[in-house]
């Protein structure tokens, strides 16, 4: 039994593979390894005006691959995800601003230590406050999740000032700077590349990190030993000649249009549609390969659930039934982990993204296929199907050439939502690194943080493709009409 | 020609049928000759359609036999596709094939059944709705008939795979009373052909001019049954006295 469920798991894969053409293929002779990242972590991690991976963390990995002579795969994703790729065997290894603590060396291996980190706390430039004792009785922005949030709360009773919260850092430093907070905690290198970007905030420790810390390039712990020398080897020589040093400038000395694009391009919608056409277009470009993939093989493993679940037969019902309970239940984006990074655990073969995300849409919007093409049979008139037994076809004839047409007929609105609802859906796979439109969105925000132009292109293209899908299943079901 | 001699076309013998603890049919046993039109009268409730639903096994009984055209349908491992081909059914509610035209209902079973080939399930189904009266209705869409247009159309479909059996259940109950007599005047020109037929009703009137017998059902028991002048002239059974000073005067 687990040995065919395991025949079956493969072969589906395989067969996704083959048609969403992502097969791996392994020709050079230099060693090839997938590297995981953080998709949005400037200035370690992030998108440069051409859409490229940059960083001091992407340009140590870049000058220390070309040395020591290994190529690599990059991709970038969550931070969570980039972490659990690796230890889930998806990638061979991951650096992603990711601290080394004794929890994560349990399941990890580092390599050197590259980047001496921890919390900062900056104020608006000219500001008369001086140190933390300054700040009794004032505001503090902090944004939601952080450390540094984590931090200012464990001192906010000590310090006596009061906290407000953000989602985005832009907003906070603004909120700073228009004086309606007073300060801000959070990783002492973001705000100092916010800094040397223009924000007009000043940072209090910059040579000082609060509960410092080191940042890592890791392996899975007992695996890959021979890329974690690689680096180590590579990073030795890089901070022997200066190269390194040379990186970390480049990044926190940099003017503020050197990586982000002038100014210009991204003070308007026009602008920031130029500069990013491409991005655009290929993150726009996946959103619909994924969705017409999706829709056509859901909905052929979705009619394929449905008529199971009117058979004859009590057992073919039962899996039916089950399945659909079971991928209806699931959350999108649970079944999303789940594929890409438990299953290749389990099953000892990676699964690219691409793959994983189709699979995902597949299961789950399959089995909502399946209950609404399994209610349209059932709800085709009972008549219908004893007229057709009494005249002596078959329950497999009469299913075909009588209650299918018909239920099929009603499904139809509900095939469409379905079409709408996947389209939608395929947003949240950019959790698991794919870059389809709103994970685009994403990078290009943490690049020129003009949260609201981006979104509201990104939310206006999703109303165009879906406007486009829209008409294009009502002109098909005009036409099923007639 | 007395009724022994002819052929058995359907034995029925001590058949049984519960839904729950509600007991449908009470050991029922009924033989229906070769040519003969049985008619099934009853008050409601009282399992006239789910015996004659059980005749094709659209219903499935509980215990008893029941053999039609020889062959013992209440066998599990008896082909029920095979006999019900000549077996019709017409319905109440008509059931016509909702996603097909007039004479593609017609069409659809002799073709699906390999029974006729298209030309000639083509050439059938028109004669059939010449027959029936609606020969210019071949090409529309089930949906724009009347009532009795369906119920006509929907015997020619049952006719269409030349069954020797015909069972009608209230075939003119959901219809308009001025629709009503041209679907009974098929019914009777079909009787007249020498059909098999067993017909639930409450058309009296008709009962009395078609049926060889008149069988009365009533709390899942055949009460009484007979030519139809004593059914309905000097009736024994009190029950049917009652039920049919209710018909008769309603
Ligand atoms: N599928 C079913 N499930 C449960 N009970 C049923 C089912 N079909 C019929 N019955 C019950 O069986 C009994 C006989 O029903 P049946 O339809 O055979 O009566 P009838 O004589 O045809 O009545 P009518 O003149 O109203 O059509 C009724 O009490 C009915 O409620
Ligand atoms: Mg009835």
């Amino acid at each position: 039994m687990k040995k065919t469920s395991q025949f079956l798991i493969l072969s589906l894969i395989a067969f996704v593979s083959l048609i969403s053409g992502t097969a791996y293929t392994n020709a050079s002779e230099k060693p090839n390894y997938v590297i995981t990242t953080d998709a949005t972590y400037p200035p370690f991690d992030f998108q440069d005006k051409n859409n490229q991976y940059t960083g001091i963390d992407q340009e140590i990995l870049k000058t220390i691959a070309k040395r020591e002579g290994f190529t690599y795969t990059l991709k970038p994703m969550s931070f969570n995800a980039a972490t659990q790729s690796v230890s889930s065997d998806q990638a061979d290894g991951v650096i992603a601003g990711m601290s080394i603590t004794d929890e994560r060396k349990a399941v990890y291996d580092f390599g050197t230590p590259y980047y001496r980190s921890g919390i900062g706390w900056a104020v608006k430039k000219g500001s008369n406050i001086k140190a933390l004792k300054d700040l009794k009785g004032k505001t503090v922005a902090l944004k939601t999740g952080t450390s540094g949030a984590d931090y200012a709360l464990s001192i906010q009773k000590e310090y006596g000032f009061k906290v407000t919260y953000f989602n985005d850092s832009d907003t906070l430093y603004n909120d700073v700077i228009n004086d309606n907070a007073q300060a801000t905690f959070g990783d002492l290198p973001v705000i100092q590349y916010a800094v040397k970007n223009g924000t007009k905030l000043k940072v209090m420790n910059p040579k000082a990190p609060i509960q410092a810390g080191w940042y890592g390039f890791a392996v899975k712990k007992g695996q890959n030993a021979k890329l974690l020398a690689s680096f180590n080897h590579g990073f030795a020589e890089i901070k022997k000649d200066g190269t390194y040093d040379k990186i970390v400038a480049k990044y926190l000395g940099a003017s503020a249009a050197t990586f982000t694009g002038s100014k210009k391009d991204n003070s308007t919608v026009m602008g920031i549609l130029n500069a990013n056409r491409n991005a655009f277009l290929q993150g726009l470009w996946q959103t619909v390969i994924l969705t017409v993939f999706a829709i056509v093989l859901a909905s052929i493993w979705g009619i394929l659930l449905g008529v199971m679940g009117v058979s004859q037969l009590p057992w073919i019902r039962a899996i039916s039934t089950t399945i659909i309970y079971l991928f209806r239940g699931l959350p999108l984006m649970v079944l999303a982990f789940f594929i890409y990074i438990g299953l290749p655990g389990v099953i000892g073969t990676k699964i690219p993204a691409f793959t994983a995300g189709l699979l995902t849409l597949i299961l789950n919007e399959g089995a909502y296929t399946a209950a609404f093409v399994r209610g349209g049979f059932e709800a085709v008139d009972r008549g219908q199907m004893e007229a057709a037994r009494s005249l002596g076809l078959p329950y497999s004839k009469s299913m075909r050439r009588v209650i299918m047409p018909q239920g099929l007929k009603i499904m139809i609105p509900s095939f469409i939502n379905q079409f709408i609802i996947t389209l939608k859906d395929t947003s949240i796979l950019s959790a698991i690194g794919i870059l389809e439109l709103t994970q685009t969105g994403s990078l290009i925000v943490s690049r020129n943080s003009q949260g609201f132009r981006v979104w509201a292109i990104v939310a206006v293209i999703y109303l165009i493709v879906i406007t486009l899908l829209t008409w294009l299943s009502n002109w098909v079901e005009k036409r099923t009409r007639a | 020609m007395s009724e022994a001699q002819k052929k058995v076309k359907v034995h029925v013998d001590k058949v049984n049928k519960s839904y729950g603890d509600n007991h449908v049919l009470r050991d029922i046993s009924l033989d229906i000759a070769e040519n003969e039109v049985v008619v099934m009268i009853g008050p409601s409730g009282s399992g006239k359609s789910t015996f004659l639903r059980m005749l094709n096994q659209l219903e499935t009984q509980d215990d008893g036999t029941i053999v039609v055209d020889g062959f013992d349908i209440s066998d599990k491992k008896t082909d029920i596709n095979k006999v019900r081909e000549n077996i019709g059914m017409v319905f109440q509610n008509f059931n016509l094939f909702n996603n097909y035209t007039v004479l593609e209902n017609i069409m659809l079973a002799p073709v699906e059944l390999g029974k006729l080939d298209k030309v000639a399930a083509e050439k059938k189904a028109r004669e059939l709705l010449d027959t029936v009266g609606l020969a210019d209705k071949a090409d529309v869409s089930v949906n724009s008939l009347s009532g009795g247009q369906k119920q006509r159309i929907a015997i020619a479909r049952a006719l269409a795979m030349s069954p020797d059996i015909m069972l009608f259940d209230e075939p003119t109950s959901a219809l308009d009373p001025e629709m009503v007599g041209d679907v009974l005047e098929v019914m009777k020109n079909l009787a007249d052909s020498g059909m098999t037929m067993i017909i639930v009703t409450h058309e009296m009137g008709f009962a009395k001019q078609v049926a060889d017998r008149v069988v009365f059902f009533e709390s899942g028991k055949i009460q009484e049954s007979g030519a139809p002048e004593q059914v309905f002239n000097a009736p024994k059974n009190a029950r049917l006295q009652e039920f049919l000073s209710k018909v008769m005067h309603a």
